[in-house]
């Protein structure tokens, strides 16, 4: 069974139809990046599956969103939890004014976890799976303002893994990034797989091609192609697909 | 090890593996041309097909790595240098298994003092050897192993030469069995093209260790 | 263009800048000069009658001498009531405003009635506070009565400095809270009030500068023209310095012997505005540094 799947989706903002009948399915411990000029519903369609799309006003969703074989649209669903079990890591780095062991400790917290050892011992771990623990573990009670783009982006991460998710979603989470912290978060990208389903959205082709297992296109609303990431890069089946990737376009 | 070194890693193994076998191929060719064994010819024949499978992996590894990653300098000169590798090591393999065919098509025995006189098994003992030194090479980037595989080439070339002329006069004086003696000359001419080949792929090993490039450089060899 | 032609629209442009620049200087100066002389003027005058005991005695000899103690203590009661009142309601409403209510013609209607009580005269509060808060609730004239109608006339600004102190955290913040699994009620609590904290504070100090001030508003509810004592319950009448500066300067008992108590009230009053003001300034700047917004 697939972790994430979409079921001929369709979501419009006001009379805007941003996303036009799209079906994939996203398998366990796999990256899948989904790629495609601005505006083309890439964004917004990763947004489907924390319901972040629930804060926009006037936003009408029609279709299946299914995590671990659960519709999360349905009634039953507690927005609260879901957002708990898919994590998000946004484009700009985005720490809370707080101190850094504050900003990880954050979700526990509002996630009802009181117990100080736990909380203590999840920072940690969370933040040596975002290898940034090396670089803050003796200044932990420092503002998070005072890292590093590179760095705050790398908290982002250990915030969103503090709370134990099984699903990352990123989306564009290098774009404001200088190569060097970019190179640092693919490969940070790239060792989480063996632990959590991660689907990235980047309009860094390349970035794509180099950490994802799955790539997905998307235009004007459109799923256009979706298969193996070395596929999509050497041998994609749509001519819009290559047109894109190999800068074609328009 | 980053995400590009592992998959860097991943073609190198294959590479490896893939010289291993062509190294077996062809000494087991020579074996069964030495022994007249035409099983092992088969089964000679048969491998060739798993070298085919190597070198389509390789490729499409190759290919994908390019593609996705976009390496540069001495990651790019890796992946293009593996690439020619590769082909070269297929076309060794397509020697061995032409071997292996000339074992099985060949109905006489073969006359041992002729065969010691062209010093066929020396030939074959020293593209063994020049396999050898490219498959050390290209594991631990040691450029002066492929270094060796220059000098080797022009014993292989010289034994092909006085075969030639060994044959020639050999047929003048006997005619009776023509067929073999020409087969003779062909395996000479196989083992030929694989010492060359073998030689390629230490340039392509030097190209890519050292950034050389020593194709048609005359004086540079050795 | 030759290099002439170019010199000379340069020239012009420099021209043009300066003498713009010099008007705006200019005016920026006259207006600082004002401050300045208003604030000269009273400091000079009010400075001499200052001392301890003008500061912690009752008023004497038909207020013409003695101290501004109740008038002090009374103004402090007012702001401490008023605060109690406006500052909670103030907060919630604006929370409310922005962070619950959806744009739409609702939020609309609520802001202009917002900005429209920012605007209605303080004489108006005042006589509303008596009609009220003293007669129909039957108050009578005593600090309820006047913190309530003073808390009304903060109330506007309270909201406004929340919503725009709300409004002025990134939703980067809650977005993040909320892709934790946080609530609303969480993220707003754990996230947004303290980001917004320093600038809601800004608010309420400036507010308590505006209310110290206004004489208006307690004129019909609380202020007594001469009471040389100190209030026991919220239902006592207090003496407060803008009103007490009001009756010495126009209906005292003898307004020329009284004119060097009126400066020192003036600068009293000036500097608790003054000083709220200060504060205002260095919280913000404190909690700015230590967020490092």
């Amino acid at each position: 069974m697939a972790k994430l799947s979409a079921n001929k989706v369709n979501l419009y903002y006001g009379d805007h139809h941003a996303l036009k009948d799209v079906s994939l399915a996203m398998d366990h411990n796999t990256i899948t990046a989904f790629i495609g000029p601005s505006g083309c519903g890439k964004s917004t369609f990763l947004r489907l599956f924390n319901r972040m799309n629930d804060l926009i006003p006037h936003v009408k969703i029609e279709g299946e969103i299914i995590v671990d074989g659960e519709d999360i649209y349905s009634k039953q669903v507690s927005v609260d939890l879901l957002r708990k079990n898919i994590g998000m890591v946004f484009q700009k780095p985005n720490p809370f004014p707080k101190s850094i062991f504050e900003n990880v400790a954050y979700g526990l917290r509002v996630n009802g976890i009181s117990d100080k050892n736990f909380i203590i011992e999840r920072v940690e771990t969370s933040l040596k799976q975002a290898s940034l623990w090396e670089e803050v573990k003796d200044k932990l009670k420092k503002s998070a303002f005072e890292l590093s783009g590179g760095q705050q982006q790398r908290l982002c991460i250990a915030r969103a893994l503090a709370i134990e998710p099984s699903v990352v979603l990123m989306d564009e989470p290098t774009s404001a990034l200088d190569p060097l912290a970019t190179h640092k978060i693919e490969e940070l990208v790239f060792n989480l797989k063996e632990d959590y389903t991660i689907v990235i959205v980047t309009h860094n082709m390349q970035q794509a091609a180099r950490v994802s297992d799955k790539t997905a296109f998307f235009y004007l609303g459109e799923l256009i192609e979706y298969d193996d990431t070395n596929n999509i890069f050497t041998k994609p089946k749509e001519i819009t697909t290559q047109n894109y990737i190999t800068g074609r376009f328009g | 090890m980053t995400h590009l070194e592992s998959e860097l890693k991943k073609i190198k193994d294959s590479t490896l593996e893939m010289m291993h076998i062509v190294r077996t191929q062809l000494s087991k060719g020579k074996e069964a041309l030495m022994t007249s064994n035409k099983e092992l010819a088969l089964e000679v024949m048969h491998n060739e097909k798993r070298v085919n499978g190597y070198e389509l992996l390789i490729d499409n590894s190759c290919e994908n790595v390019i593609a996705c990653f976009s390496p540069v300098a001495i990651d790019l000169r890796f992946v293009l240098a593996t690439l020619k590798i590769n082909y070269h090591l297929e076309r060794i393999g397509d020697n061995a298994d032409g071997i292996a065919r000339n074992v099985i098509d060949i109905k006489e025995q073969w006359n041992d003092e002729l065969l010691r006189k062209l010093e066929l098994v020396k030939s074959f003992e020293i593209a063994d050897e020049m396999l050898g030194y490219v498959l050390d090479s290209y594991e631990n980037e040691d450029t002066s192993m492929a270094r060796k595989v220059f000098e080797k080439d022009k014993f292989i070339d010289h034994i092909t030469d006085n075969a030639l002329t060994t044959i020639s006069e050999y047929i003048k004086a006997n005619h009776s069995n023509v067929n073999q003696d020409l087969y003779l000359l062909l395996l000479h001419r196989k083992l030929e093209r694989v010492g060359d080949l073998v030689k390629n792929i230490a340039e392509e090993i030097i190209f890519f260790v050292e950034a050389k490039v020593l194709k048609h450089k005359k004086g540079l060899e050795g | 263009m030759t290099t002439d032609k170019a010199h000379k629209i340069l020239k012009r442009k420099k021209l043009s800048q300066s003498i713009a620049f010099s008007i705006f200087a200019l005016i920026t100066a006259v207006v600082v000069l004002i401050l300045l002389g208003i604030l000269y003027f009273i400091f000079v005058r009010g400075f001499p009658a200052l001392s301890w005991k003008f500061l912690t005695t009752m008023p004497t000899d038909g207020m013409t001498d003695g101290g501004i103690y109740p008038a002090i203590i009374g103004t402090f009661c007012l702001i401490g009531g008023s605060m109690l009142f406006a500052f909670p309601i103030g907060v919630l409403s604006g929370i409310y405003l922005n962070e619950y209510l959806l744009d739409g013609k609702l939020k609309n209607f609520i802001n202009m009635m917002t900005n429209n009580l920012a605007g209605v005269p303080s004489i108006v509060f005042g006589l509303f506070g008596m009609a009220l808060f003293v007669n129909k609730l039957k108050f009578g004239d005593s600090i309820l009565a006047g913190s309530l109608t003073l808390g009304l006339l903060a109330l506007p600004v309270i909201i406004r400095t929340t919503e725009e102190a709300l409004k002025s955290v990134d939703d980067a913040f809650r977005i993040a809270s909320y892709a934790l699994g946080a609530s609303k009620l969480q993220t707003i609590r754990k996230v947004v009030l303290p980001i917004a904290f320093p600038n809601i504070l800004t608010g309420l100090i400036l507010s308590i500068g505006r209310v110290s001030g206004e004489t208006a508003p307690i004129l019909f509810t609380v202020a007594a023209y001469f009471l040389p004592k100190l209030p026991h319950s919220i239902y006592d009448q207090v003496m407060a310095l803008p009103y007490h500066l009001y009756v010495i300067c126009t209906s005292g008992t003898n307004i020329e012997a009284s004119r060097k108590m009126a400066y020192g009230t003036a600068l009293v009053l000036i500097l608790i505005v003054l000083i709220s003001n200060i504060l205002a300034g260095i919280i913000r700047n404190y909690y700015h540094k230590k967020n490092k917004i």
